[in-house]
């Protein structure tokens, strides 16, 4: 009996699968085209030549059998910069997302909870978010030394009171729910029902969330980069690509126009992926479907 | 008998901005073991708040017990740590809230719900509760008990996700059950299954239960001992029959001719009257009553009952009842 029951099971989760990508394309379309951009991100070295090789003898060709994207001023491969510029906005975009997930996470449960914290602490959210975050950036780089890791911070420390803020919305209407007084009733703890009764419930707003800062942040970077107040110009980020082919826009509009509809394509399937997983993962809106 | 539970002159206030909400003031009862006590009265007449005051579960914010003793076999509940109060929370005493449709945590299955409970007052192992969870939903006659133990609430019905909630309630053997409107959100078909289900559990289990309703018809059929509350007093206690039969109260009274009668006799007598209401409203609990707290809305208000508070008296043994004018209602109904 639990012999066939057990094998049920994956066969079943999987027609359950293929039934929610039908319904829901979107989820699949922006899951793809994310893990193009990750496999191509990860392989870059393999896939391309040297982003770095200066060839001053073909500079500024336009895309062709040789150079799919052309060249830039330099003379550099524009595919090869390109795809390496992935990495740093992959990076970039997915550290964002997990670690200001993290302590947003931390930060609204504890503020849904304990009124008192609340108070206090989403005042100074507040105050966080009021800062623009290429401003901050720019401050805190002319602090320190460029680098990807102090673009990172740069970018979490005001995304950090968005992820809060929806956290702590969540764990508000959730702590006046019956079944939190009927678990108070039970004996539970104030720590174990923050974990187990009210971090469930804010998985789902949650991840939706995640992706959203996810694409922000990568927008942001290449903001940063293409002001020159992002990665260095050693490392190749799509930003500073196009901030370098700015001046030869007119005679060489390629080396601007990929790396901006490479960062467009990836911004849009991170929203798709984050719009699907919203209509899926809310039972109200995925009953509907 | 002896008692389980002893109540004593408490007093629960809700301090709001617009001054002192004395939602109960000066209640009294006890619980003997195994019995089944009922409460009743009309919405904000300081039912559930008893009842929440029992757990200490008045949110500290709002309100507090303010004088009064609760004595759970023979220990004093007003004065114990939070530590200790968890320990008989969900153990000794548990509670069944009145919707089962929110009172389940949607993303936690149903063997979780349960399990949680047994470990945290058993110590029991994940695996061994699970057995006893699952134990609990063949006693609670959940069929595919197995299976079930797997489900989210909301594939339940809610007939099915209050009897989880019983199940969670009885599954650490606590000597009382408070039940609070347990069958009020569920249809009276599914009402009349829940309810049986408890009275057996009761006899099983030996649990006292403390049944809080509006529903005459659920103390008619489930209770032993009936204590009506109006605007935070206890106005009037009996053994069920003798409420029925000999209601003293004005209040009792007018709540007993609110119930729609279907029976042939008044069918035969030709009398389908209309039902009678309780004129006006429970007064606001802000300012403190003088008099007696039902004077403005009774048929038999004399001068006394403005004036000066009733008495709670015993005319029989076993009946109490806070009413100056008494005897004229007995007459009146005689």
């Amino acid at each position: 009996m639990t012999a066939i029951a057990d094998d049920a099971v994956p066969a079943l989760r999987l027609a359950r699968f293929g039934e929610a990508i039908r319904r829901n394309p979107t989820i699949l379309i922006g899951a793809v085209l994310l893990a193009g951009l990750v496999t191509i991100a990860v392989f870059a070295p393999w896939i391309s030549g040297d982003p770095f090789r200066l060839s001053p003898v073909n500079r500024l060709r336009p895309p062709s059998e040789r150079w799919w994207f052309g060249t830039d001023r330099f003379g550099r491969d524009v595919f090869a910069l390109t795809i390496h510029g992935a990495r740093v906005s992959l990076i970039v975009g997915l550290s964002v997302a997990l670690i200001s997930s993290a302590i947003g996470l931390a930060i609204g449960l504890v503020c849904g909870y304990f009124r008192w914290v609340d108070a206090v602490v989403m005042r100074v959210m507040d105050g966080l978010m009021a800062i623009p975050s290429i401003l901050l950036a720019i401050a805190l780089i002319t602090l320190t030394r460029p680098g990807l890791g102090i673009v990172i911070v740069a970018i979490i420390i005001p995304e950090v009171p968005r992820v809060s803020r929806v956290v702590r919305s969540v764990a508000l209407s959730i702590r006046s729910q019956p079944y939190i007084e009927s678990a108070v009733a039970g004996g539970t703890r104030s720590g174990k029902l923050l974990v187990r009764h009210i971090l469930p419930n804010t998985v789902a707003p949650l991840i939706v969330q995640g992706t959203y800062v996810c694409a922000s942040a990568m927008l942001i970077e290449a903001g940063l980069s293409f002001l020159g107040a992002g990665v260095p110009p050693e490392i190749p980020s799509w930003g500073n690509i196009i901030a370098q082919g700015r001046t030869f826009f007119q005679i060489a509009p390629w080396s601007i126009l990929i790396p901006g509809a490479f960062l467009a394509i990836t911004v849009l399937a991170v929203n798709m992926l984050g719009d699907g997983l919203r209509d899926r993962l809310d039972p109200r809106l995925a009953r509907r479907m | 008998m002896n008692n389980v539970l002893e109540i004593r002159d408490l007093a629960t206030h809700f301090f709001t901005r617009d001054g002192v909400v004395r939602a109960v003031d000066g209640v009294s009862f006890d619980l003997a073991s195994g019995e089944t006590l009922g409460i009743v009265g009309e919405s904000g007449c300081g039912k559930s708040v008893t009842a929440l005051s029992i757990l200490r579960l008045i949110s500290p914010e709002t309100g507090r017990i303010v004088s009064g003793s609760i004595r759970f076999d023979g220990r004093e509940l007003t004065t114990l740590s939070d530590e200790e109060m968890r320990s008989i929370r969900g153990h000794q005493i548990s509670m069944i809230f009145q919707e089962p449709m929110t009172s389940l945590n949607p993303v936690l299955t149903v063997g979780t719900q349960i399990a949680e409970n047994i470990v945290r007052h058993r110590n029991l192992s994940w695996s061994a509760a699970l057995d006893r969870a699952h134990e609990m939903l063949d006693l609670v006659k959940i069929s595919d008990s197995r299976r079930r133990l797997d489900e989210y609430p909301h594939q339940l019905s809610g007939g099915m996700r209050q009897r989880v909630m019983i199940a969670i309630a009885l599954s650490c053997n606590p000597r009382v059950l408070i039940a609070d409107e347990p069958t009020t959100a569920l249809d009276v078909t599914i009402q009349a299954q829940i309810l049986g289900l408890m009275l057996e559990l009761k006899e099983k289990l030996g649990t006292a239960i403390i049944m809080i309703t509006h529903d005459l018809g659920v103390i008619a059929e489930t209770t032993q001992r009936v204590v009506v509350m109006y605007a935070g007093h206890k106005v009037e206690e009996a053994p069920v029959e003798e409420l029925f039969a000999r209601a003293m109260h004005p209040y009792t009274r007018g709540l007993l001719r609110a119930i729609p009668r279907t029976d042939a006799d008044a069918e035969l007598a030709g009398r389908r009257r209309r039902l009678q209401e309780i004129p006006g409203i429970v007064p606001a609990l802000t300012r403190p009553i003088t008099g007696c707290p039902f004077a403005p809305r009774c048929a038999f208000v004399a001068a006394r009952c403005r004036a000066e508070r009733p008495p709670l008296e015993e005319p029989e043994a076993g009946h109490t009842v806070a009413c100056w004018e008494m005897r004229r209602v007995l007459e009146a109904a005689a």
